[in-house]
């Protein structure tokens, strides 16, 4: 977990099958204010690709993405 | 609803009438035979999942904008109003539906109910009353295809990730790419799905069988088909054709996903490359020599579940058959055939609208479980990963005592070298 950014709400989608990830973190990020930030876990390589396009789509911002192994974390900040 | 949105909404049923949907719109003679065709009308018995019931919603519709019978004399003719309690009944009719064909197959004319909800689909885009999240997974996939260069090193970084996984299932030798992307000349492209379970068992295949393979960017799914917007199906096919096209690829390869399957196979239209599903390549492998497996890994009864989109809808029955041939001397046939199979009752979006439709997803699918059980098998394997997500929730909403596997994991899991 990054140090320097405060995490509102937690999403563990790791292993979650096609197309989980992007609607479970769609759903989560409606669960916090805006403003605030959502940590999202995925072990998807596509969310790679994924999770930008969705923010572009949708209107939100990926503040940071860490890769650790497997293991994709994004922190993502509500913006509509 | 106001005249503007409905002669907006009628210009959109317009475009959707070409000659074969005239003709489904007009051939219904009632005379039932698809009544227990529906897994939904098998399974809870509602008349409202009759698929003669479901097109007549269409039907009234068509009667009474584009016939001058309904037009003049609506009653004689049972036309029906576009209001706003007909678009909730079309998005029921609509997203009840799996788009199996099912109901095709039984029915003497061949009226295609999936074609007909391609038109409540589109009238339910044009009124914004689709479901939300399939319109922004299509519009993702959408942007994606614009914006590829961006995310590239991020995406070249999480396959390189995988590369350990994929060697522990088939060794790689000096100077090899395991997961090759971006391969110009290729013979084929393998069009995965997002997660690790769809990559790293197809590239210790593609590796085991030495083929000159590489990995697209892009997802295979195509939400656009899911959603029924036909321009975004077409955006999102184009990401992949355009890919094919740039790198010179023989064959596109599309993974274990029965809508991007079908959607690839249809809808590319005439191309210089081959289009194949992941289990045609499989069987291909398998009759050539070029992959071995160990007969005796999975030493108890196998079942298969024929994905709709895979089998019905595009004819992918025989190969799946022939490679459980290969794995087990106990395979199992669900009754009755791949053309009349059940569907599991995930389709058309629905397993993508995940908790939303789990309990209308349980009850309509009722008829596949008792399938799956009659055979008293323990693996039910199979080639969809929609139908794997929805099939595992029937393992443990019915109890079905099996484990659900992909098709193409089972052999990866199976390989050796003699």
């Amino acid at each position: 977990m990054s140090d320097d950014i405060k995490v509102d709400k937690s999403l563990d989608l790791k292993g979650l099958a096609c197309p989980m990830p992007v609607v479970k973190v769609s759903k989560g990020i409606k669960e916090v204010e805006i403003g605030q930030v959502i940590a999202a876990v995925t072990t998807d390589p596509g969310s790679l690709t994924d999770f930008p396009a969705w923010a572009k789509t949708s209107g939100n911002e990926i503040l940071k993405s860490e890769q650790d192994g497997n293991e994709i974390t994004f922190y993502i900040q509500r913006k509509s | 609803m106001d005249q503007k949105t409905r002669n907006e909404l009628l210009k959109l049923f317009k475009s959707k009438l070409n000659e074969a949907m005239r003709l489904y719109l007009e051939t219904c003679t009632r005379c039932g035979v698809c009544t227990e065709a529906c897994h939904v009308y098998a399974s809870t018995g509602q008349v409202k999942h009759i698929a003669a019931y479901r097109s007549e919603i269409i039907r009234r519709l068509y009667k009474k904008y584009f016939k001058i019978r309904g037009k003049l004399w609506p009653s004689l003719s049972e036309s029906k109003e576009l209001t706003d309690v007909a678009l909730e009944e079309l998005f029921e009719a609509a997203y009840s539906c799996t788009g199996c064909r099912r109901c095709m197959v039984y029915c003497p004319f061949g009226i295609d109910t999936q074609m007909l909800m391609s038109i409540a689909k589109l009238l339910l885009i044009g009124a914004n009353t689709e479901p939300e999240i399939l319109t922004l997974l299509a519009d993702t996939s959408v942007e994606k295809g614009k914006s590829i260069d961006l995310f590239k090193e991020g995406f070249l970084q999480g396959i390189k990730n995988l590369e350990k996984e994929v060697v522990k299932k088939w060794k790689a030798e000096a100077g090899d790419s395991v997961i090759p992307v971006d391969v110009m000349g290729a013979d084929i492209l393998y069009v995965a799905l997002a997660g690790a379970h769809s990559i790293i068992p197809a590239a210790a295949i593609f590796n085991a069988a030495g083929e000159n393979w590489t990995l697209s960017f892009f997802e295979a799914v195509n939400f656009g088909a899911f959603v029924g917007d036909p321009t975004k199906t077409k955006l999102i096919l184009d990401r992949i054709i355009n890919e094919a096209l740039r790198l010179k690829v023989k064959e596109v390869c599309i993974c274990e996903c029965g809508t991007a399957f079908r959607v690839m196979k249809q809808l590319s239209g005439k191309q210089p490359f081959k289009v194949s599903s992941i289990t045609e390549v499989h069987a291909r492998y398998f009759k050539e020599g070029r992959i071995k497996i160990d007969p005796g890994k999975f030493n108890t009864a196998i079942t298969y579940h024929d994905p709709c989109q895979l089998a019905r809808n595009a004819g992918v029955m025989d190969e799946p058959r022939y490679i459980l041939s290969q794995m087990t001397k106990d395979f199992r046939d669900m009754t009755p055939d791949p053309t009349y199979n059940w569907c599991c009752g995930g389709g058309g979006g629905l397993v993508a609208l995940g908790d939303e439709t789990i309990d209308f997803r349980m009850k309509s699918a009722r008829v596949k479980a008792d399938q799956v059980k009659k055979t008293e098998a323990r693996i039910l394997a199979t080639a969809c990963e929609n139908c794997h997500s929805q099939l595992s929730d029937l393992n443990d909403h019915y109890k079905m005592n099996v484990e659900v596997k992909f098709l193409s994991s089972m052999i990866a899991d199976a390989l050796v070298s003699e």
